[in-house]
């Protein structure tokens, strides 16, 4: 069996358990019950879709999905800064 | 033994693991009760189903020769990636947790003792 094959059958096997994961979060982030349980929830599920997102390149041996999941991560922890921000002074700042 | 199957083993277990994290983690978060235990889920999503995975892709796709010669391009950003879920992901459920908690936005339900609560209303009376 050559590399190409094995990394291509062990993603295969991969990829349905992140997406019942990612199901998981799902319920979750629309259960609540309150807002930083949403965002926690979000929070952990995107940084497991960067890492899904790199696992998907390797898949689909397309180099453009690679930079996409360093933008995921900036832009989720800055959801973590607003919302913290937001709960502890009421104000988004300027 | 060829050392590109070496580093995609490598890179594959530590996929592996990963996802069994992420798998944990999803379930932990669904069932926990509070906010304050499901960032210990958070925390195993996190660095146990990101980063660690990130680092077994790079590994795979460094191993990977049918990649083209973008694979070190990819295992680079790939560990730039996991570098900054490492920086980040702590950083930001702290964050989050310090005005969880002084806003009162998170409800402790099955509770036993909340010293920092005590000590705050101590220190405003």
């Amino acid at each position: 069996m050559s590399i190409e094959e094995q990394v291509t059958t062990f993603i295969l096997v991969v990829l349905p358990i992140y997406i019942a994961s990612f199901t998981l979060y799902v319920v979750r982030a629309l259960k609540g019950p309150t807002v930083p349980d949403m965002v926690l929830a979000i929070d952990a599920m995107t940084y497991d879709l960067a890492a899904f997102l790199v696992v998907l390149a390797i898949f689909f041996r397309s180099p453009i999905l690679v930079p996409v999941a360093i933008v995921l991560a900036l832009w989720v922890y800055a959801l973590d800064i607003y919302v913290a921000k937001y709960l502890e002074s009421r104000e988004m700042g300027e | 033994m060829d050392p590109a199957w070496i580093l995609v083993i490598l890179g594959e277990v530590l996929v592996a693991i990963g996802v069994l994290c992420d798998l944990v983690a999803a379930i932990g978060m669904l069932r926990f009760p509070n906010f304050y235990v499901r960032l210990h889920a958070a925390t195993v999503g996190t660095i146990g189903g990101a980063f660690v995975p990130l680092v077994g892709a790079a590994l795979i796709a460094a191993g990977s020769e049918f990649l083209g010669v973008y694979r070190w391009f990819m295992a680079g950003a790939a560990l730039v990636t996991a570098f900054l879920v490492l920086i980040l992901a702590p950083a930001g459920s702290h964050a989050l947790a310090r005005a969880a908690h002084r806003s009162r936005a998170a409800v402790v339900k099955p509770k036993v003792v909340d010293h920092l609560e005590e000590d705050r209303r101590g220190g405003e009376g």
